[in-house]
This record gives structure tokens, C-alpha cells and sequence, in this order.
């Protein structure tokens, strides 16, 4: 092997580099036009009126839709929303109507021309209220605010909590995270003369969205080709049919024209499907020697006005609920509801960051309980290979007790430090500040000048900054998940008369390297080198069928795919050298071209359709859904300013065991990703609501680390080699993000002693934290809310 | 954006002139890194914009008989990178430093931070401890403002209809300075509570920002600053929150600057 494992850049990284990459915002068509949607600015009211006369006699503009001008259809996961709002308003920001125009400031003059009544309803906005009786109802014909229950049980629970020598208890409260893509959310749109309909759209989902469009549209999904532009960013956020993408296919139909409607940042933020605000209440039962024995979990998770991906995030959950760990009794209900605001969708790790920060955070308490090392504790209650848990996930590799260990040895516990090592966890008031020292050496008339947060106190032991160490785990599908009824992807690799091989696959490159990635292994198989490979454009009238970019599957459903593709294509050339009486090293240019210019010739093409060995959960929520599991567990080192409650994530340690890292390049770079994105959920980011509306679209206001916020990030890529994965891979998308924010509150509880249950853990929130438990003077754990 | 007028006059009088004429519906543009979003987020409508950058002496920066004399449309950047500025008085480029992000300190100027007259503006603080004078000219003439007179509201300054400010007059003044400027994020944030400290002869000046409806000076005390100051509850913090930070802030700046 020689390209398995190498450090290859990333095909389109020049073009991505110098500017060439071409994104939605770039696409240039004739006679193009530009859409602007008109929204609602009340959470909930009945729509007593829409009049777009006048926006319709406009300068510039080409067609102006309401409801009334598109098919009634209802579409999503429930069937509960138009794309364009007919009597009803369900939250800030809902489509009303819609206007495509020569360019956007036309279409968004022509808006402000657009006359309408809406008579305000009472509202909901707290999924812990939402279920109250009384409650103001988003879709009054269900009659309730809840969409769905989730049960899934093991063991007895009782009996498990009756045995134990120590139980925790507490409610966490996960806040909504935007996903910020680089570019925002557009689509663009154009239908030719027999009514076939192309749409360009970055899109996670091509092959579900020709069905679900088409669906809404009225026209057989075959009429509907779907071309990705280069994604900016995706996330989850592009997972699902949004009413961008229906609204520019209505207006260019009406138009007559190709339309694009791309999202301003304020309101790609707006109506982002974010990760849902979650609140998780758990207990956790250990036994005297920390042998895990019960846990149990109420969950309640904000679906917003309409159903999409956030209602599916206890499935996730569940698994990580009844497989992380070996646990005997596992108890969990989750409950998803409605409210005003955005429909939540699907954020990288779909629900497990949320669970995780609760099973995490109760491993410590657990741990501090019972007087162990916290990575101890997890070792002795850790997945191991082969086993196949109670909720019936089988476990093939398994790395966990190799990444608790890795984290441990870089990143040891204060007190089990090799003697001479680098003091890691200094005790309060050992904290020199380094500013306040440098003034000293600087002349008399300089100032002194710090940043807040790093300083102070010119006297040692009055230094309000304290260090900690935290660790947390993670349990992860690697191996695809059973979803849909489908798992599969598919691919063909076809060898051209010049010896290059073109792979046509059905997978999508979401930025994570894909598309290299399939090159690197569809050249490992041919035996050529990385340049002989292309990939074929992303286009659904091409490639063939896949499910869509989630689950961090694509690696190990596509790449098997691909390589089993590969496969089949040397075994076509291999045949046909003997067929033709080519010597067996005959290059594979030769063969072709022979088998192109003989009588009755064929073609080279090798094709396959992967689709992964696991189950759909049964009826009892049980079954193994994924091919192969990942595993993986982080460190973090905190200084906490005790005054400020300001946390500074100083360092990171991050072992993920990744099967075998086909390019260790892009393994790192999504663990660096993922603890970027879990920084910004533990510490800063949240979607702050006024009226169920989002007030903070900016990203001045909505905070995503940069840069100078990031730590230092050491990753350990432990390598198991799974028996299913292609070359031995499993997934590694989205696992990095998920134990990042427990590591952080672990390491804050460390620092300071008070335990946060609450995200993100912004200085306010900390300090806030610190001072009730100052006030009730006495030591232990306290939260932010309880 | 709404189409509009845009005109770049090459003299300050040229300026005022076109100013005054125009009305309610005209506006300076110096950097327009709080303008242009206004525009965008259409809170404003215009119908010209009066582009500053081609004025001449509006982006000079000189030391003259101890005053540090900066042009309006001297950009923080500059601000930052002038040794001038650093030897005279570097708390005034530590805060430029502190502020927003390379790419928008290249394009954002003094005078647009301190017309725009946020509450959270970053260089208002060390101008208000270093007692800075601001010069505007306008159609009856010019005349200097005191730094502690400027600010009148959130958004809202001294400058009358037609008036332009054109310098900011620093006396060079020996002594040691600090800013703090508290924020979630290291860079490309705002301030929650930004606290400015300047001590010379032994006498420390002390001035806050986003703790009021304008940037304020404030008695040289932690606990007095915390009850001078009148802070508000919004997105960024609570009132509470803030004015606790204030009082912690501004002992940290008195313990640097001793
Ligand atoms: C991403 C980002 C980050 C930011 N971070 C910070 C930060 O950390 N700290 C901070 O304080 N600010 C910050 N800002 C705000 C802004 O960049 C600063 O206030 C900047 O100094 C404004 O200067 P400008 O030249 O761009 O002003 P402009 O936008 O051009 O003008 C602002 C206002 O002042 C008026 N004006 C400008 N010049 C004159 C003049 N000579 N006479 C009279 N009126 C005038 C304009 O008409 C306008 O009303 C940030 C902004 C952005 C977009």
C-alpha cells in the first residue's frame, strides 16, 4: 500500500486557496434573478391578509408569489408546513411571500410594496413550558405542543439505582448552536422548455431532495436535477428540504427565468436549522468500586414551528444512552415539542454532544464521589472489542481504553506527574501574572497594558486564576446508520483510452476531503498514482444513488464503494488482457484502447453499491445501527479568572480512534474542527431568542472562537483497523465536536470546584455560579440553574 | 441597499458646505465599518454619502508643542503602528490594538469611532482619561470640544447639524496607562465593560466604557466607579453583571498603574 495513509492535500485545495472554488453566490446563468422573501416579525398570528398588487407593478421585478399563487402541499418529516405561510405564522422569520427581480435590491424594494394583516396569537417559546396545559398550541389541529415520545429501556433501572453505593443527579440545559457556515444558505434555479427542473444547491441530500422537491413541486422526481456547487460549509444545516430551495423553483417557474435566492448572513442565521435547545435530566448509579450499574434520562428537545432533523435527535441519543459504557440498567424517555421559533435541524454529532455533556459530567461527579481518578473511572466501565451491548449495538474495534490512556499520559492528573515534568495544574495563587511582571522591565512612562481576562493582582496570592484538567469520552457510529431504509452509496470507476480512471460516486464532498479521499483509494486499488484519478462532477443526472453526507458515514460507506468499484474494474482489465492475449503487465491505457478498437470491444467500467451490514432500530428502539463504532476522549486544560468567571481553554488533548486514517491530514483537521465548534458550544456560542426570533444573526454578537480563543491542540489518532472499514477506516466527522463542552465543565469543576450544567459556560453564566456558591459557603457542587 | 449620491470632496470647507446643504438624508463616510452595515441593514436611508478620504491633513498625525494632533480619518490601524502614537502615548494604540479584527482596523478611523459614539467605543476611555480635545469645524466656524463634553447619548454626540470633526488633540502628558477591555472573545469583540486607567504625578484617572449611555470618567475608586456607573441589561450582559466587572476592572487597572 502507498497512497493509504499518506498526507495528501485535498484535491480542490489550490482552487479553494487562490479564490477559483465556485460557491452559490458565484453562479453566474443569462437572465438570471435574484429573490427576496418577505417574513413574518411575529412569532405566531393568524394571516388575515396578504396584497402583492402593487409589488407586482414594480420597477424590475418578474414575479411575486403569496401563498395562494403556489400548490397547497405540505412537506417536511410531519407534514407540517408550506413553503410559503397561508393562514397561519408559526414563528419570526416564516416565508409570507416572495419576489424575484432583475437584482436583490429591486426584488427587496419591491417587498416593502407588499401590504399584510397578520392578527398576533398568544405564543410559546420555553420547550420546559411548551407541554403546560394551557399553553398556546403552535399547530392547534394536533392539538398538542408534543410531536413525539422516544422509550427505550434495559434491565431493570430500579433495581440498578436500589443496588448502588453512590447516584448523581442533576438537569443540564443545552442552548440552540448555530452552524455559521462560511456561506450562507441560496439555492438557484431553472427550468427549460419540457419543464425539467435543474437546481443548483449545496446541499447535503441530493438524491432525497429530487424526491421530497419534486414532491412538492407536482413533477415525477426524474424531472429534477440537482448540480452541487462547492459547499461552504454544511454541518447539518443543508440535510433536510428548506423552503429556499421550493421558493426559488416556484419563482423561476412563474418568472420564466433562472432565479437564485441566497440568504443575507442575518438571515441565514435566523432561519438556520440549528442544534436543538435540549434539556436533559439524569441520574447515574455506580457501585462502591465505580462499576457503572443504572442510568436513567428525561429528555425534552425543541423541535421549533416545524419538524425537521432536531425531532430525530434522541434516536442518537438513545444510542449513546444505552451503549456508552457497559451500563446494566438504562432507563430514557425524550420528549420533542414545539414551540415558536426555528425549526431545529441537524448539527454535527446530532444529539450526542447534547447527552454526552450529561453522561460525562455525572462520570466525574461519580468519580469524585467515589474518591477515583476520573480516566480510571472510565476505564473501568469502558466499551471493549467484540462485546455487544444490551441495546444490541455490536462493537467490533473498539479504541476507548487505548484514547483514555493516550489523554492520560499526555495530559496526567495533578499528583500522578512523572517528577520533573511540567507542572500542569497550579494551585491558586501560583499564578505569576505575566503582564504585571513585564511592566516591571519596561521604562517608567510605558503603561502597563493587558487584555482582560489574563491578568492580575500584583501580589501571588491574590491571583484569581485557577487551573483545572478535565477529561471526557465519546461513543460514536462509525460504520454508516441505519436512518432510512437505505444505508447504501454507490460508485463506478470508469478507465478512459489514456489509462485515467474517473470515479463517479455518489457521496458528497462537504469540504471533510471526500473527494480525495475516494481518488486515494480508488488509486491504492488500480495501482496508479493519485493523478490518474478524477472525480466525476456532483450531479445527479451522474452520479449514482447515496443517501447523503451525515453520520460520518461517508468515509466507510463510500469508500468501500469505491474500492470494491476499483476492484471490479482491475478485474475487467485483467480479463480482457487475457481475452486479448496481452501480456499481464500490458498498461492499462493499452487494453482499453484494444478492447475500444476491436470488433464487438467493451467498456471499462467497474461498478458497485455498498450498503452496510446494520439494522434499523426495532420496535423496542433496539438494534445495531451502525457497521462499526468510534471512540475517542479528550483533555482539557482551563484557567478560570474567578472574579470575571472568563474560562480559557489553554490546552487540548484529543485521542480519537478513527479505524485507520486513510489521510491523517484530514483526520487531524477535523479534530481540530471539532474542538473549535465544541469550544464555541461550551463556551460562547448560543442562539439568543427575543420573541422566539434570533437577536443576536451576527457573527459579532453570535460568538465563534477565533483564533486567539483556540488552545493548543494535540491530536492522537489511534488506529484499529475494523474488519468492515475500506482499508480498516471508520468515520471520524462528527465525533471530535462531541466530548469537547463535558471535557471543558469537567475541567472547570476542577479549577474551581462549582459544577456548570448549563451552556455555554459565558463569563457571566461562571461567575454567576461561583458567587451562589460562595453565598451558601459550603463545599460541594452547585449549578447554573438548579 | 437603497441607490444613493456619493461625492468626495477634496477640503473640509468643501465638506461642510455639502453637509449642511444636505440635510437629514446626508452622511460622512469615513471608513463606514459602522455606517455601511446601517445602510445595509437598511436603518438608515440616505440619499448621499459624503466619502471623507480624499480631504486633505483629515489623516495627518503630528506632535506639535506636546500635543499629539490626529487627523479624524486616521485609521486604528495606523493608530496602532505609529511610533509616534506608541512614544506619546501608547495607551491610546494598545486600545486600537485591542479593537476588532486587522481587516477592519485597515478601514475603521478615530473620528468614525468616536462620531458613531457607541457606548462600548474602545478609544473613548483612554481619550476621556487622557483628557483629549476634539476639534469639529462647521459652517459658523470651528471650535474644540472637551472630550467629557462630546458624548450626550447613546449614538448621539455634541456635534451640531453641518459640523465635522476634524482633529483629536491629545496633550502629551507624562505618566502610565492601562486598558482593560473585557470580552468573551480575544479579538473581533466588543466590549461587555472596557476600563481605562491613567496615572500621572501620582493622581489616576479612571474611565469606563459600556457601562453607561455614553462612555464616562469615573472617581478612581472601585467601589465609587461601580456606583458611578449606570449600566444596562442586553444581549451582551446583565446590568448587574457589568457593573460588578467595573468595580473588578478598575481595581485591577489602579493595581497596574501604581
Ligand atoms: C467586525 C467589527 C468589529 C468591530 N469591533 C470594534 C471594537 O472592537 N471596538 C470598537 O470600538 N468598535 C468596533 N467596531 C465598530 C467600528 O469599526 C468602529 O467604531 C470604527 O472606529 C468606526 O470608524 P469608521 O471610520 O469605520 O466609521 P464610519 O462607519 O465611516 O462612520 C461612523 C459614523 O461616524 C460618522 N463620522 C465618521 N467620520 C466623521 C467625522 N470626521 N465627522 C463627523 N462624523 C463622522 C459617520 O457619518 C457615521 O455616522 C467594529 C465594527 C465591526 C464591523
Amino acid at each position: 500500500m502507498t497512497l493509504i495513509g499518506q498526507r495528501i492535500p485535498k484535491l480542490d485545495a489550490a482552487d479553494k486557496a487562490t479564490g477559483r472554488s465556485r460557491y452559490i453566490q458565484d453562479l453566474r446563468l443569462p437572465g438570471l434573478l435574484e429573490a427576496r422573501v418577505l417574513r413574518s416579525t411575529v412569532p405566531h398570528g393568524r394571516i388575515v391578509s396578504v396584497d402583492v398588487s402593487r409589488a407586482r407593478e414594480a420597477p424590475g421585478v418578474f414575479a411575486v408569489l403569496a401563498s395562494q399563487d403556489i400548490p397547497p402541499k405540505r412537506y417536511g418529516y410531519a407534514k407540517d408546513t408550506t413553503a410559503l405561510k397561508g393562514d397561519r405564522v408559526r414563528r419570526i422569520g416564516d416565508e409570507i411571500a416572495a419576489v424575484a427581480a432583475v437584482d436583490a435590491d429591486a426584488a427587496a424594494e419591491a417587498l416593502d410594496l407588499i401590504r399584510f394583516e397578520i392578527e398576533p396569537l398568544p405564543a410559546v417559546f420555553d420547550p420546559e413550558r411548551t407541554l403546560d396545559p394551557g399553553a398556546p398550541l403552535v399547530h392547534e389541529d394536533r392539538g398538542s405542543n408534543l410531536v413525539r415520545t422516544h422509550d427505550y429501556a434495559h434491565g431493570r433501572v430500579e433495581e440498578g439505582f436500589a443496588r448502588a453505593a453512590h447516584v448523581v443527579e442533576g438537569t443540564f440545559r443545552l442552548p440552540a448552536q448555530a452552524h455559521g457556515c462560511l456561506g450562507p444558505a441560496g439555492a438557484v434555479a431553472e427550468w427549460d422548455a419540457r419543464g425539467r427542473l435543474t437546481l443548483h444547491d449545496p446541499t447535503q441530500i441530493p438524491f432525497l431532495i429530487q424526491r421530497d422537491l419534486a414532491d412538492t413541486l407536482g413533477i415525477p422526481p426524474s424531472d429534477l436535477r440537482i448540480i452541487q456547487p462547492t459547499i461552504a460549509g454544511g454541518f447539518g444545516a443543508r440535510l433536510d428540504l428548506y423552503p429556499h430551495e421550493i421558493i426559488s423553483a416556484l419563482l423561476a417557474r412563474a418568472a420564466g427565468r433562472p432565479v437564485r435566492l441566497a440568504m443575507d448572513r442575518e438571515e441565514d442565521f435566523a432561519t438556520d436549522p440549528v442544534r436543538p435547545r435540549t434539556v436533559v435530566r439524569m441520574r447515574t448509579a455506580a457501585a462502591a468500586d465505580g462499576a457503572l450499574l443504572a442510568r436513567e434520562a428525561d429528555v425534552i428537545v425543541d423541535c421549533g414551528a416545524y419538524v425537521s432533523w432536531g425531532a430525530v435527535t434522541p434516536i442518537v441519543m438513545m444510542h449513546t444512552m444505552g451503549s456508552f459504557y457497559r451500563v446494566p440498567h438504562v432507563k430514557y424517555r425524550a420528549r420533542t415539542v414545539y414551540t415558536n421559533t426555528a425549526p431545529t435541524g441537524a448539527f454535527r454529532g446530532f444529539g450526542n454532544p447534547e447527552i454526552t455533556f450529561a453522561i460525562e459530567s455525572q462520570m466525574d461527579e461519580l468519580a469524585a464521589r467515589i474518591g477515583i481518578d476520573p480516566v480510571e473511572m472510565r476505564l473501568r466501565n469502558a466499551n471493549q472489542p467484540g462485546e455487544v451491548t444490551p441495546q444490541g449495538s455490536r462493537i467490533t474495534s473498539c479504541g476507548m481504553k487505548e484514547c483514555l490512556e493516550a489523554v492520560r499520559e499526555r495530559m496526567p492528573p495533578p499528583g500522578t506527574r512523572p517528577p520533573g515534568g511540567r507542572p500542569l495544574l497550579r494551585a491558586a495563587g501560583e499564578n505569576l501574572v505575566a503582564s504585571a511582571t513585564q511592566t516591571e522591565t519596561e521604562s517608567p512612562s510605558s503603561p502597563a497594558i493587558c487584555p482582560a481576562g489574563r491578568i492580575e493582582g500584583t501580589e501571588p496570592a491574590r491571583s484569581p486564576l485557577r487551573r483545572g484538567i478535565g477529561v471526557a469520552a465519546v461513543f460514536h457510529v462509525g460504520g454508516g446508520a441505519r436512518i432510512y431504509r437505505s444505508d447504501g452509496c454507490g460508485a463506478m470507476v470508469k478507465i478512459d483510452d489514456f489509462g485515467k480512471a474517473t470515479v463517479v460516486v455518489g457521496a458528497t464532498d462537504i469540504g471533510q476531503g471526500m473527494e480525495t479521499v475516494a481518488a486515494q483509494m480508488a488509486a491504492e486499488e488500480l495501482g496508479v498514482p493519485l493523478e490518474a484519478v478524477r472525480i466525476a462532477p456532483a450531479d445527479t443526472d451522474v452520479r449514482p444513488w447515496d443517501v447523503g453526507v451525515h453520520a460520518s458515514r461517508t468515509t466507510f460507506i463510500a469508500g468501500n464503494a469505491v474500492r470494491a468499484a476499483a476492484k471490479d474494474a482491475k478485474r475487467q482489465i485483467e480479463a480482457a488482457r487475457t481475452a486479448l492475449g496481452l501480456p499481464p503487465d500490458t498498461p492499462y491505457d493499452k487494453v482499453v484502447r484494444s478492447e475500444h478498437f476491436r470488433d464487438q470491444g467493451s467498456l471499462v467500467i467497474g461498478r458497485a453499491y455498498f450498503d452496510p451490514p446494520n439494522a434499523m432500530v426495532d420496535a423496542e428502539n433496539k438494534g445495531n445501527v451502525s457497521a462499526a463504532y468510534v471512540f475517542g476522549a479528550h483533555a482539557a486544560e482551563v484557567e478560570v479568572d474567578v472574579e470575571t468567571g472568563q474560562v480559557r481553554v489553554l490546552r487540548v488533548v484529543a485521542a480519537h480512534d478513527v479505524g485507520r486514517a486513510i489521510n491523517p491530514m484530514y483526520v487531524e483537521g477535523q479534530i481540530e474542527g471539532g474542538v473549535m465548534q465544541g469550544i464555541g458550544y461550551a463556551l460562547l456560542e448560543e442562539v439568543i431568542l427575543r420573541e422566539g426570533g434570533m437577536s443576536n444573526p451576527n457573527f459579532l454578537d453570535y460568538r465563534m472562537p477565533g483564533p486567539q480563543d483556540m488552545p493548543s491542540i494535540e491530536t492522537v489518532i489511534v488506529e484499529t483497523n475494523d474488519p468492515s472499514g475500506p482499508f480498516g477506516a471508520k468515520g471520524i466527522g462528527e465525533p471530535p465536536l462531541v466530548p469537547v463542552a463535558a471535557a471543558i465543565a469537567n475541567a472547570v469543576a476542577n479549577a474551581t470546584g462549582v459544577r456548570l450544567r448549563e451552556l455555554p459556560m459565558t463569563p457571566e453564566r461562571v461567575w454567576r455560579a461561583l458567587r451562589a456558591w460562595a453565598d451558601v459557603e459550603a463545599p460541594g457542587e452547585i449549578c447554573g440553574k438548579e | 441597499m437603497r441607490p444613493f449620491d456619493y461625492v468626495e470632496p477634496r477640503s473640509v470647507d468643501e465638506a461642510v458646505a455639502l453637509l449642511s446643504r444636505g440635510g437629514e438624508r446626508t452622511r460622512l463616510l469615513a471608513g463606514g465599518t459602522d455606517l455601511i452595515p446601517r445602510l445595509r441593514r437598511r436603518q438608515w436611508r440616505i440619499d448621499r454619502l459624503i466619502g471623507l478620504r480624499r480631504i486633505d491633513g483629515l489623516r495627518d498625525l503630528t506632535l506639535e508643542d506636546g500635543v499629539l494632533a490626529i487627523g479624524a480619518g486616521v485609521t486604528l490601524e495606523e493608530l496602532a503602528a505609529s511610533t509616534t502614537v506608541s512614544d506619546v502615548c501608547p495607551l491610546l494604540a494598545e486600545a486600537a490594538r485591542l479593537m476588532a479584527s486587522p481587516q477592519v482596523r485597515a478601514l475603521a478611523t478615530i473620528g468614525g469611532n468616536l462620531c458613531h459614539a457607541s457606548p462600548a467605543a474602545d478609544l473613548a476611555p483612554p481619550l476621556l482619561c487622557l483628557n483629549a480635545t476634539l476639534r469639529a469645524i462647521g459652517p459658523s466656524g470651528g471650535r474644540d470640544i472637551p472630550i467629557g463634553e462630546f458624548f450626550t447619548g447613546p449614538g448621539r454626540s455634541a456635534l451640531r447639524d453641518g459640523e465635522l470633526l476634524v482633529q483629536v488633540r491629545v496633550p502629551a502628558v507624562e505618566g502610565r496607562g492601562v486598558y482593560l477591555k473585557f470580552s468573551p472573545r480575544r479579538a473581533m469583540d466588543l466590549a461587555v465593560v472596557g476600563v481605562a486607567c491613567f496615572r500621572s504625578h501620582g493622581v489616576a484617572t479612571v474611565a469606563v466604557g459600556a457601562a453607561a449611555p455614553t462612555p464616562l470618567r469615573v472617581p478612581a475608586s472601585p467601589d465609587e466607579a461601580a456606583a458611578r456607573c449606570s449600566p444596562i441589561d442586553d444581549l451582551r450582559a446583565s446590568a448587574e453583571y457589568r457593573r460588578e466587572m467595573v468595580r473588578v476592572l478598575t481595581r485591577r487597572a489602579l493595581e497596574i498603574v501604581p
